[in-house]
């Protein structure tokens, strides 16, 4: 289907489609939809670069390393602290590093430049376990060996340094980051050391990154089911965890777009099997939670759990599901959450109507298909002006996506919640659905949008010539 | 006696400073309708757009290329000359600035040429397409401003009958200060066109329905027009003193490249300026302003005097807030930017030796460096941006927050540190700090913790 704004460039038409319209069945069957694929030029697209997929969302989390962006400074400037990704310490959150290549290295090579930058970094902090390194654009361009290096500072520093060749223009999305992120860690630290502890009844967590303390929800009803978790793949991780995750039995895969290549690797390398769950929304945790305990042999712990947390949470729901009963929702994510929460919704009584993804691929969209009821309109990385037209045409009540799109929700008068940094958080488990029920009733219910209907005052003399 | 100091470290840890790209599409955010197209990958765009937007709280729409691999080996060309039809023809701006990133530097793109191809090939097209090179691996955030206003300086004007009016650069500040500085000049009766005015496009009210563009902005006729003004005012020298200079040799109009007006003594060069080039009487309200500023200041004095306060930011700001801490009797320590210029280092060993100060300048230097200088030689208070929070934070010290990015609190881009009001906004600001922190507050007089002499 062709929007309005993109008369002039028709081949969006591919990346926008009506579940139960031209081929795309009600039952889902026949939906299909151009993902993945090279932004249309001159589009403000969300999407962002490899480099941020890796540093951004796979790396940066991880703890007690030094984060090393080799190439200029806005690359690394950008990344710093807006992600967060908590964890019991927050040297990653506090401190980036940047071997800050200026003109003389784009012609000479930035080589040495970086070999220097990472063995001063780690003698200002003695205390950090490793070196992460990512390549940007311009060292990649001029052809630095970044590989080399970081073998090379490796015998110098004595600690392991990770280089993530994650240059921004590899691939279309930060997608393409996240798989570098994925093979690097794999290749370079999963299984380097062999511990002999008893590792029964242990699992990782693969593709959760802690956003605003997501794991605090979730990790304790794990272990109190009798599971242990070893490894986050990557929220609150320390590099030692990341080099023993193929001692765990299972690998629990949440963010199946970011993180199933690791939980494949692994599955072909060490056998480790792995399921996929969703940990936000009620019935999903609960699945969750059930699904983990079959694979033990530990159903009747899980049910006991389920049972207290959900009952403690109850009354909140409904309370809050009493508010928000028939709202609509444009729900706009990277990718997997755009069909991890259309269930959510309607566990508050909200449905979803418009689904959006910055970076899906197709097993992405074969999921929020089957999740979105009929009429449901699906778009692939909407560029500014298709996201204002749908906001006016399909005027959701509620449009959730990431910080950028905030604002021109407002401008629009239309309620948000932030669904990648959260407005407080955290959003998953049963807790977190709380959080996340209390923030969309905000979001809906505060008075300023009454005002705005009933208040707002014509604009009068405006200089502006578009203003009606 | 002051020491002007360079870091000694290759790698840079904390840096105060970002990419030239940023500064192109601020400035053009100050342009009525303008857009800008970014010639790189999409992060280039993304990244910045993101980080307007925590510190603006505005929708910042900034259009990619969105080089990739391929595109990287063949040239940009294809995806720019796209890009600026599919901007064209979707949102018809009144301009559109093309910047350039590492990457497409890097790889050599003759963005100038590929431009003028694509007005060449499209007759249709009447708008002006400016293109500005802005490759971060040479300045900071602050150079892309300064090479958008060089680009507009040779680029737009247009000789006509004179037109009374005074340019004013305001340079890299917040909305707040341009909507003070455009007070201050309203006060004196003069009419400024503004180089650029992104007060109200970022930072907007709710209209509707919303308009296509954000209201306001310099328009292109002021642009064209401000060949024919009285005088160019810069009020920072690292982010348009160049381009005043332009349109002084070019246009024939004297150039008055200023310290950024905070305080009593910078807000009253700009003053007397504006009166010496429009030959306007000192408004009776901007007198009161400076008294009132001057009362503050008194007020204020016994909690104020002999603290010691480390400053950091871009060259122009660090300039103008070291004056003013001189004013109002804070012992300036450290002074840090993250720029290698060395014209501010020889303006701030002047600075400080008019002032008598005894401070570090530190140049090429990054927030690391300033933590662990503190540490050592600990300082009352801190003013710069939301990145100094970690010092704040292990050091127990008050960060004052100006300058950009503000992204952990709230409001800040409305607020102007510039002109009388708001060093008056400042006195109080830092004051507050000082009450908060150091102790009991009782009939307007303070007790310091732990009792001094009182062991
Ligand atoms: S490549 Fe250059 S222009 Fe792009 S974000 Fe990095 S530093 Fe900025
Ligand atoms: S230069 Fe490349 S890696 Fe850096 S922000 Fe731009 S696209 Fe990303």
């Amino acid at each position: 289907m062709l929007l309005k704004c993109d008369k002039t460039i028709p081949e969006r038409k591919k990346h926008i489609v009506i579940k139960g319209e031209n081929g795309c069945g009600g039952d889902s069957s026949g939906c299909e939809i151009a993902c993945n694929v090279p932004t249309t030029p001159g589009d403000m697209t969300e999407r962002g670069c490899t480099y941020a997929g890796c540093r951004g969302v796979v790396g940066g989390p991880v703890k007690d390393v030094i984060q090393m962006t080799h190439g200029p400074i806005g690359c690394a400037y950008y990344s710093w602290g807006y992600r967060p990704h908590l964890a019991d310490s927050d040297f990653h959150m506090k401190y980036i590093f940047v071997s800050d290549i200026d003109e003389s290295n784009i012609i000479f090579g930035g080589e040495k430049k970086l070999l220097q930058s990472i063995i001063e970094a780690s003698k200002e902090f003695p205390e950090a376990k490793g070196v992460f390194v990512y390549n940007t654009c311009p060292t990649a361009l001029i052809g630095d060996d970044g590989k080399y290096i970081a073998k090379a500072a490796q015998e110098k520093i004595g600690k392991p340094v990770v280089f993530f060749p994650c240059e921004g223009f590899r691939g279309v999305s930060q997608s393409q980051g996240h798989h570098v992120g994925n093979m690097t860690i794999f290749d370079t630290l999963v299984g380097s050391v062999e511990p002999e502890e008893d590792y029964a009844y242990s699992i990782n967590i693969v593709g959760d990154y802690n956003i605003k303390n997501d794991e605090k929800t979730f990790e304790h009803l794990f272990e109190d089911m009798g599971v242990n978790i070893i490894t986050r793949f990557t929220g609150n991780v320390s590099i030692d965890d990341l080099k023993i995750m193929h001692k765990a039995q299972l690998n629990v895969v949440h963010c199946q777009r970011s993180a199933t290549y690791i939980a494949d690797m692994m599955r072909e390398k060490y056998n480790t099997p792995s399921i996929n769950v969703t940990l936000w929304g009620i019935s999903n945790m609960s699945n969750a939670l059930r699904d983990v305990a079959k694979f033990f042999g530990l159903e009747k712990e899980a049910e006991r759990i389920i049972n207290t947390e959900t009952a403690k949470i109850k009354p909140k729901i409904e309370y809050y599901k009493k508010r928000l009963e028939g709202k609509t929702v444009f729900i706009y994510q990277g990718a997997p959450r755009a069909w991890h929460w259309p269930d959510l919704m309607r566990e508050l009584g909200m449905e979803v109507v418009v689904a959006a993804t910055t970076f899906g691929h197709e097993d992405d969209y074969d999921k929020i298909f089957k999740k979105v009821k009929k009429g449901t309109l699906v778009i692939d990385n909407p560029n500014a002006m298709e996201l204002e037209e749908i906001i006016e045409t399909y005027k959701p009540d509620l449009f959730i996506s990431g910080n950028k799109e905030k604002y021109l929700a407002y401008k629009l008068g239309t309620s948000f919640v932030n669904g990648h940094t959260y407005e407080t958080g955290p959003y998953a488990g049963y807790s977190g659905m709380v959080n996340f029920a209390r923030d969309i009733d905000r979001a809906i219910n505060t008075p300023v949008w009454e005002m705005l209907r009933e208040k707002a005052w014509p604009v009068k003399n405006n200089s502006n010539p578009e203003v009606v | 006696m002051s020491t002007v100091t360079k870091q000694k470290r290759a790698v840079a840890i904390n840096p105060t400073r970002s990419c030239a790209p940023i500064g192109a599409m601020l400035a053009t955010y100050g342009v009525h309708g303008a857009l800008t197209i970014n010639h790189g990958s999409q992060g280039c765009a993304t990244y910045p757009r993101h980080q307007m937007a925590r510190h603006f709280r505005e929708p910042i729409e900034v259009a990619t290329t969105s080089l990739t691999e391929k595109t990287t080996i063949y040239g940009g060309r294809d995806n720019l000359i796209a890009a600026m039809e599919n901007v064209y023809e979707r949102y018809h701006p009144t301009m559109i600035t093309v910047c350039s990133t590492c990457l497409s530097e890097t790889i050599g793109d003759d963005i100038t040429g590929i431009v003028d191809e694509f007005i060449e090939g499209h007759p249709d097209v009447d708008i002006p397409i400016i293109t500005v090179n802005t490759p971060s691996y040479i300045g900071t955030h602050i150079t892309g401003f300064d090479n958008f206003l060089k680009t507009v300086a040779v680029d737009f004007p247009v000789k006509d009958k004179p037109n009374g009016k005074v340019n004013i650069m305001p340079g890299w500040v917040n909305p707040g200060d341009i909507r003070e500085i455009e007070a201050m000049t309203r006060k004196m009766g003069i009419e400024g066109i503004f180089l650029t005015d992104y007060s109200d496009t970022l930072d907007g009210g709710i209209y509707r329905p919303k308009p296509q563009f954000p209201k306001g902005g310099t328009t292109i006729e002021e642009l064209r027009d401000s060949a024919n003004s009285l005088a160019t005012i810069a009020l920072q020298k690292h982010v348009g003193g160049e381009a005043a200079e332009i349109y002084e040799k070019q246009y024939g109009i004297p150039a008055y490249t200023l310290p950024m007006p905070i305080g009593i003594e910078n807000t009253d060069k700009f003053i007397k300026t504006l009166s010496k080039v429009t030959g306007r009487e000192i408004s009776e309200e901007l007198r009161d302003e400076r008294a009132r500023l001057l009362d503050a200041i008194i007020d204020a004095h016994m909690f104020l005097t002999s603290l010691k306060v480390a400053i950091f930011g871009d060259p122009d700001v660090v300039e103008g807030l070291v004056r003013l801490a001189a004013e109002i009797g804070l012992e300036p320590k450290f002074a840090l930017t993250s720029s290698d210029f060395k014209p501010w280092g020889e303006d701030m060993m002047k600075l400080s030796d008019e002032l008598g100060l005894d401070m570090e300048i530190m140049m090429k230097s990054d927030l690391h460096e300033l933590y662990k200088k503190i540490k050592e030689e600990p300082v009352d208070l801190i003013f710069g941006t939301s990145k100094g929070r970690f010092i704040e934070e292990d050091l127990d010290i008050p960060l004052i927050r100006m300058g950009f990015p503000i992204e952990d609190r709230f409001g800040y881009h409305r607020r102007a540190i510039v002109g009388y009001r708001g060093g008056i906004y400042l006195v109080d600001k830092i004051t507050n700090a000082v009450l908060a922190k150091k102790g009991l507050v009782v009939s307007n007089t303070l007790l310091e913790k732990p009792v001094e002499g009182a062991d």
